[in-house]
């Protein structure tokens, strides 16, 4: 229903309420059915959730005639004279077709339903009393906006002024202060400093995700103290591993992933360009208020070149990145969960605040309304994140990225030339029918038409064998499955189609007695997804070279793939070659898959070798030019900008009034928001939540990057600054951080660097004498909270201690050919974590056990479980075998000749960043001396190694 | 994986990302909290069970009721007739419904047992336990593709991001094992939603479900990751694990005292008790030749789903406290999805048929059906009505039937009625919901009680519906 359909429907609404009022009396015969036929119906069926004593579901009463000609959350339920149009009777007629079927529990008898459509037929009629006195009083009432105003989180922050110096001459900055002066509230002594080396393990995995190196330690061993540290910060601060560390830390916030998840996982094969731009932004210390626009309208925002059109466009991946449910067939239902995915986002990502709550209903708890959730939600509502709203399978917006002009005239010309060989080969094509299959061993793949795609451009998951026994393939042979490992092995072709449109899938195998009967080839296209099963024993029709598996429909640029699999298979499935062959209007009709008569026709032979040669140059051209870059993003969306309705109760096509654009009225102050009449309103709301005047942004990114520093925030609930979240335990400490992030220009790097030299920072993790019993949860910061390494901090060390590591920096990284899917995929690159594929169906297993962060919503603290698992993971899986046996390797080749004593040193000091006490000294070597004969030494260094890996000090950060 | 872990309350809150779930969790069992440490040891629910555990048996993809346990003589009289039909994808996508022609059921239905119930020659051998089931007709649920509808059948939501409801019965009630994970997926899918099938979502990760082989792979390779280190004899890595153990010790001496290097340590002490028991109860060879005969394994094609099924009963036997056995494949248009060419239906049907009727008879054998829940069935139920003209039926998530077996279920009982064509549920409706609901109110579990604190807001499997079916329950 459209908005002006509702309020037609409300303003007849309203008339017939008046009308009913004045003709109630004349329509006694009315009334008598009512009385007898109706109301004993509605007493019956109705009232236990729709009258008066009784929680009223939905807002609708049936116990006067006000209730529902004025109806409930839906507005009117009886339109008099009018069933068909009635929602009370499109309900219990139980067709679930606009209402929820009524009553939930089972339908009514027919003749009720009947009855109940003539009482409308006639008008509805029904005496005119009030309404019966409700019992029950309305539920608890949620916070209002001015009493939210008063709520520490929505009233502005206040410069504090910095406490005294405390008496002890203990602090060395202001924060120091900040944190001393409470100590002597709970008679608390600050914890010793960390030693040395602690300190520098400690600060090295904070800002840069890896351990110092053996060398770095004796350094600053040597020279320790505040200058030499803070010459160690600044180091740290300037690598280009800080952007890789803190990146991840935002990926993490923005739900940062690389498929979609949820029914029909999808993978998102540019989003790397996002993580790029995250790490980038950090390491060029980006200022946040600029980071945040950026990210909500970058596409908006003008730039002064290429590069920084190309970066904003890239930002906005942050509103698509989202675990959306493509497939979700109610299409209005999904525009408003994208919507609500990016305003949960959003709303946890930069302001600490729930909105999502607000779906459906004002929030309970906090001061935020129905009215502020669809301000917001008609902003987003104005922008395209999806491609359209229609597709069977939904897809994402992508955006090509601008070039420089040198890259630009290449790439035009590039495409020129592609277009002029395009409709070359479509005219041949068209006057050529395709030459009868001839059995030779071999066939070219320059010699099919269209888009050949060979065995050895497919992504091949398992044990496939290389094969030529069977002739009649294309290229140089066809792959195998040995008639093994069923299940366990696919491949998947993703063609790249030069132009959207229909294409012919054609699938290239040798037929044998051999092979399975039922093999299974999937087509992911444009309008969604079949599953063909191929039987191998029997040829392609007479005349074809391939088997044709239909027509559909690609898109350039698009998601698209064919997956053969050999899961469930009874014989041996043999893949060969893929071929996509164009369709245009003329050669549709000319059905491509019959069977062509062989005729001498000299000129037809000509125009095939043409046609042959154009394909061929098309093929090379296409293969080697330069391709447009694309990137995820969004678009404001044309004619739809504006405001939009309440969705009553959450339901997408349930519309209630309009509410104008708008921000949350509770952190809102000044007057309200006007927007440009041509855009969503997005380039506004980015304004508004990077503004130093909104209590909430800068508050909520001081206080996170606190607790990624110390481990828990001065809010401990880092998403929720609301009144469920928890009060800071150093107000004036938040309120002064923020200030002076905002004054100093919204800085990461200052910020970071005024915490790291802080002394609070550099404490020792061991709690002072009496700490724990007076303050047992650490919330007056005496000492440091001792830290688990993350997922990816320990999966870098290790393979760092290995020797290992690859330190490769940015760009895709889903190996050689992108994947098809998410399924099956084999995490083998040694590269630091966070550039892993990051999917959300499927990750290292290390990843799995180490708590890595649920990539499904906006996350600022990771869980850190201490888990059987993990310890089974130490001790049997391969990864962890295999690195202790590389870093055993690398211990024995740093020390040549060493005695075994000085080789346990080292081991100490590359793995866990300290020497052996002497006790543990004793405890390796009586290890390395207990071996029994015949077992090799190398193995028991190996198993040395992995036991380090597996230790408690490996994991934590003292 | 869950398995136990020593955490002291304190530790608990602090390491979870909202720690009041752990204190709820505290406060709902009072025992956990004075013994303090372990989040999934066994604790008492809301009030007393009637069952103690879940078996659930999916069959991912959409079995047709039509031909199986919903006999509907109108579907002959009106067999090839094109009529008009809300389909409900049509409905979510234009608002109205199409027309579709009516197909008659491919499998002979006869009335079976004491009961008289009505099962289709499609699984011949369950209909002989036709008088040990409840059969619930007028289930309906969210979510018109297998996407949103499978996630909405393990987590109650079509596309929020829920704990499955194993995760939810593991964090209400624990675990009755020590050597074992309490919630335990038999070869889950990787489609339509993968993970989060048996995923934790919001609540601590503990309570997740372990996977013991994948859908694809053979149910005989079926095993616990991680328990068997490659290369090492069993004496050479004991005595790696007493260097792990000794290493560690020393580290513990550096700072005494200190829960959390307690409970990395004796997170290893659980491991290698893990490493030593567990393989064991996944290893069918112990069992009689009669037993294996029973579910059809070690003949084809009964052999794979045979495993799982026998798989399920030592597990529950060994105090897993719900077990998914898939039956189903990594497409997104899995097993019984059969748009066309419904006679389909039969190859899957021969595969489960025997294996869940002798996990049936097995159960009963053992007295074990007494407390344990038996829930048979898929996402949702297929069309009355051919797509196009097709020879298969479409997504149905208006009406559909689920087989409950034991637990405290009426057994050889049929509940509510689909329409004469069994398109819509229309009496004594059972919602998605309301079938949680009900399982969790078995399992002495109140579903608007079994709560954890997230974002704000209390959250439950049920979200704000669902109601107990008392009607079904003995």
């Amino acid at each position: 229903m459209t908005a002006t359909a509702f309020s037609r429907r409300l303003v007849r609404a309203c008339a017939l309420l008046a009308a009913a009022a004045t003709t109630g009396k004349a329509d006694e015969a009315g009334v008598d059915f009512f009385e007898k036929k109706i109301r004993p119906v509605l007493i019956e069926r109705c009232h236990e959730c729709h009258a008066a004593d009784k929680k009223v579901k939905a807002g609708l009463r049936l116990d006067h005639a006000e209730g529902w000609l004025r109806g409930g959350d839906s507005g009117p339920a009886v339109i008099p004279g009018k069933p068909d149009e009635s929602p009370l009777i499109k309900a219990i007629r139980y067709t679930k077709l606009e209402f929820e079927a009524m009553p939930p529990k089972s339908a009514l008898p027919k003749q009720e339903v009947a009855l109940l459509e003539e009482w409308v037929r006639r008008g509805a009629p029904a005496p005119a009393t009030p309404a019966p006195v409700a019992g029950v009083t309305a539920g608890r009432r949620a916070m209002t906006v001015e009493e939210g105003r008063r709520f520490w989180s929505f009233i502005p922050a206040a410069r504090p002024a910095t406490p005294a110096t405390d008496a002890a001459g203990w602090a060395r900055t202001e924060i120091d202060r900040f944190i001393a002066a409470r100590w002597k509230d709970r008679d608390l002594a600050p914890a010793p400093d960390a030693a040395p080396a602690a300190l520098l393990r400690r600060a090295s995995f904070d800002l840069l995700g890896l351990p110092p190196s053996p060398a770095q330690i004796t350094a600053f061993e040597r020279d320790p103290g505040p200058a030499a540290f803070a010459r160690l910060v600044d180091e740290m601060l300037a690598s280009p591993h800080f952007g890789e560390r803190w990146g991840r830390r935002w990926l993490d916030v923005a739900r940062f992933a690389e498929s979609s998840g949820g029914g029909r996982t999808l993978l998102f094969k540019d989003a790397w360009r996002y993580r790029d731009y995250v790490i980038d932004a950090v390491n060029r210390d980006l200022p946040f208020d600029e980071f945040i626009r950026e990210q909500i309208a970058g596409d908006l925002l003008p730039a002064a070149n290429p590069a920084e059109r190309a970066r904003r466009l890239t930002a906005t991946a942050f509103l698509t990145l989202g675990p959306t449910n493509y497939e979700e067939q109610n299409k209005d239902q999904l525009r408003m969960d994208v919507v609500d995915e990016q305003l949960d986002t959003l709303g946890k990502a930069f302001l600490g605040m729930t909105l999502s709550c607000a779906r459906c209903h004002d929030h309970k708890f906090d001061p935020v309304t129905l009215r502020d959730y669809y301000g917001l939600a008609g902003i987003l509502r104005g922008t395209h994140t999806l491609h359209n709203y229609t597709d069977n399978v939904a897809r994402w917006v992508d955006a090509t990225l601008p070039l420089a002009a040198e890259e630009e005239k290449a790439l035009a010309a590039h495409e020129a030339k592609v277009a002029t060989l395009e409709k070359q080969a479509a005219r041949l094509r068209a006057a050529t029918k395709a030459p009868a299959a001839k059995k030779s061993r071999s066939i070219p793949p320059g010699d099919l038409p269209g888009l050949v795609l060979d065995e050895t451009q497919a992504r091949v998951v398992g044990a496939w064998k290389n094969s030529q026994t069977t002739p009649g393939y294309v290229g140089e042979g066809y792959l195998s499955d040995a008639n093994e490992g069923k299940g366990e092995k696919t491949i998947s072709f993703t063609p790249a189609v030069p132009s959207t449109g229909r294409y012919e899938v054609r699938f290239g195998y040798t037929a044998g007695t051999n092979r399975a009967t039922n093999v299974p080839v999937t087509i992911l296209h444009a309008d969604g997804e079949v599953t063909i099963t191929v039987n191998q024993r029997k040829d392609p029709p007479a005349g074809e070279r391939l088997l044709s598996l239909g027509q559909f429909r690609f898109e350039k640029d698009g998601q698209g793939y064919v997956l053969v699999s050999n899961e469930g298979t009874d014989g041996f499935v043999v893949v060969d070659a893929l071929q996509l062959l164009p369709i245009d209007a003329r050669t549709e009709a000319a059905s491509p898959a019959a069977p062509v008569a062989a005729k001498v026709d000299p000129e037809a032979d000509k125009r095939a070798a043409d046609l042959r040669r154009v394909e061929a140059e098309l093929k090379k051209l296409t293969a080697s030019g330069p391709k447009r870059p694309l990137t995820m993003s969004v678009r404001e969306a044309a004619g739809e900008i504006g405001d939009t309705e309440i969705r009553v109760r959450g339901i997408a096509r349930n519309l209630g009034p309009k509410v104008p654009r708008g921000f949350l009225a509770v952190a809102h102050h000044g007057e309200a928001p006007r927007f440009r009449p041509d855009e969503s309103g997005r380039r506004e709301l980015a304004d508004w939540v990077a503004s130093e005047h909104n209590p909430l942004t800068a508050r909520v990114t001081v206080n996170r990057v606190w607790a990624w520093l110390l481990g828990e925030g001065l809010v401990r609930s880092v998403d929720n600054f609301g009144t469920t979240g928890e009060a800071p335990t150093h107000p004036e400490l938040l309120d002064h951080l923020a200030l002076r992030f905002t004054a100093g220009g919204w800085s990461v790097k200052t910020l970071v660097r005024e915490i790291m030299l802080s002394r609070v920072y550099q404490l020792s993790s061991l709690p002072g004498p009496g700490a724990s019993e007076r303050d047992p949860d650490n919330r007056l910061l005496s000492h440091t909270k001792r830290r688990r390494l993350e997922a990816e901090e320990i999966r870098d060390a290790l393979l760092l201690a290995a020797g290992r590591l690859d330190l490769a920096r940015g760009g895709p990284n889903f190996g050689a050919t992108t994947p098809a899917s998410e399924y099956g995929y084999v995490f083998t690159d040694v590269r630091r974590s966070v550039y892993t594929p990051a999917f959300r169906n499927r990750r290292p297993e290390l990843f799995e056990v180490f708590d890595f962060a649920d990539i499904n919503a906006p996350l600022a603290r990771r869980g850190a479980t201490t888990v059987a698992p993990q310890a089974l993971f130490m001790l049997n899986h391969p990864f962890v075998i295999e690195h202790a046996r590389h870093a055993a390797e690398r211990t024995r080749r740093e020390t040549p000749d060493a005695a075994d004593d000085a080789r346990v040193a080292h081991a100490y000091r590359t793995v866990l960043g300290r020497p052996p006490r002497e006790q543990e000294r004793a405890v390796a070597l009586d290890f390395l001396a207990g071996a029994p004969g015949g077992e090799a030494r190398e193995a028991q260094w190996s198993q040395l190694h992995q036991a380090l890996f597996a230790s408690a000090d490996f994991r934590y950060l003292d | 994986m869950t398995s136990p872990l020593p955490l002291s309350r304190r530790q608990a809150l602090s390491r979870v990302a909202c720690g009041f779930g752990f204190l709820a969790l505290a406060g709902m069992a009072a025992q956990a909290a004075t013994r303090g440490t372990n989040p999934v040891a066994a604790r008492a629910g809301h009030h007393r069970p009637r069952a103690k555990r879940v078996i659930f048996l999916f069959m991912g993809g959409g079995v047709s009721h039509l031909d199986s346990f919903d006999y509907k003589p109108a579907l002959y009289a009106n067999d090839g007739r094109m009529l008009e039909f809300l389909d409900q994808r049509a409905i979510a996508k234009t608002g109205a419904g199409a027309t579709g022609r009516v197909m008659k059921p491919m499998w002979e239905f006869r009335q079976r047992g004491q009961s008289g119930r009505w099962v289709s020659e499609l699984f011949p051998h369950m209909a002989r336990h036709a008088d040990d089931y409840c059969v619930v007709r007028s289930m309906h649920t969210e979510g018109v593709a297998h996407g949103p509808a499978t996630l909405f059948l393990h987590t109650g939501t079509t596309n929020q991001i829920r704990p499955s409801m194993g995760s939810w019965v593991t964090y209400g009630l624990g675990s009755e094992s020590e050597n074992l994970p309490a919630f335990v997926a038999l070869s889950p899918t990787m489609a339509n939603g993968g993970p989060r099938n048996y995923g934790s979502g919001f609540l601590p990760a503990v309570f997740q479900g372990t996977a013991i082989g994948r859908s694809g792979q053979k149910a005989v390779e079926a095993a616990l990751r991680n328990v068997r280190h490659p290369d090492l004899s069993a004496a050479a890595q004991q005595r790696q694990f007493e260097l792990i153990r000794a290493l560690n010790g020393e580290q513990l001496r550096a700072r005494p005292g200190d829960r959390e290097l307690e409970a990395l340590a004796s997170s290893y002490e659980l491991a290698w008790r893990l490493q030593n028991h567990a393989p064991d109860v996944l290893d069918l060879s112990r069992e009689s030749a009669a037993t294996l005969a029973l579910y059809g394994i070690g003949e084809e094609p009964t052999d794979d789903y045979g495993r799982q099924c026998l798989m399920a009963r030592r597990l529950a036997e060994a105090g897993v406290r719900y077990i998914q056995v898939n039956y189903s494949d990594n497409t997104n248009n899995p097993a019984w999805d059969q748009h066309s060419n419904l006679p389909k239906h039969k190859d899957h049907a021969v595969r489960v048929d025997k294996p869940v009727a002798g996990l049936l008879a097995d159960l009963k054998a053992r007295g074990l059906l007494e407390d344990t829940i038996v829930w048979w069935g898929s996402e949702f139920g297929r069309t009355p009505y051919a797509e196009k003209n097709g020879t298969g039926r479409d997504h149905n998530p208006t009406g559909f039937s689920v087989l409950l077996a034991g637990g405290g279920f009426k057994p050889g009982f049929a509940y509510g009625e689909t329409d004469e064509f069994g398109h819509f549920a229309v009496e004594n409706k059972v919602h998605m919901h309301d079938l949680h609901a009900t399982i969790l109110h078995q399992l002495g579990l109140d579903h608007e009680r079994l709560t954890f604190r997230h974002d704000g807001r209390d959250y439950r499997l049920t979200d704000v519906h669902g109601r107990v079916v008392h009607d079904i329950l003995v």
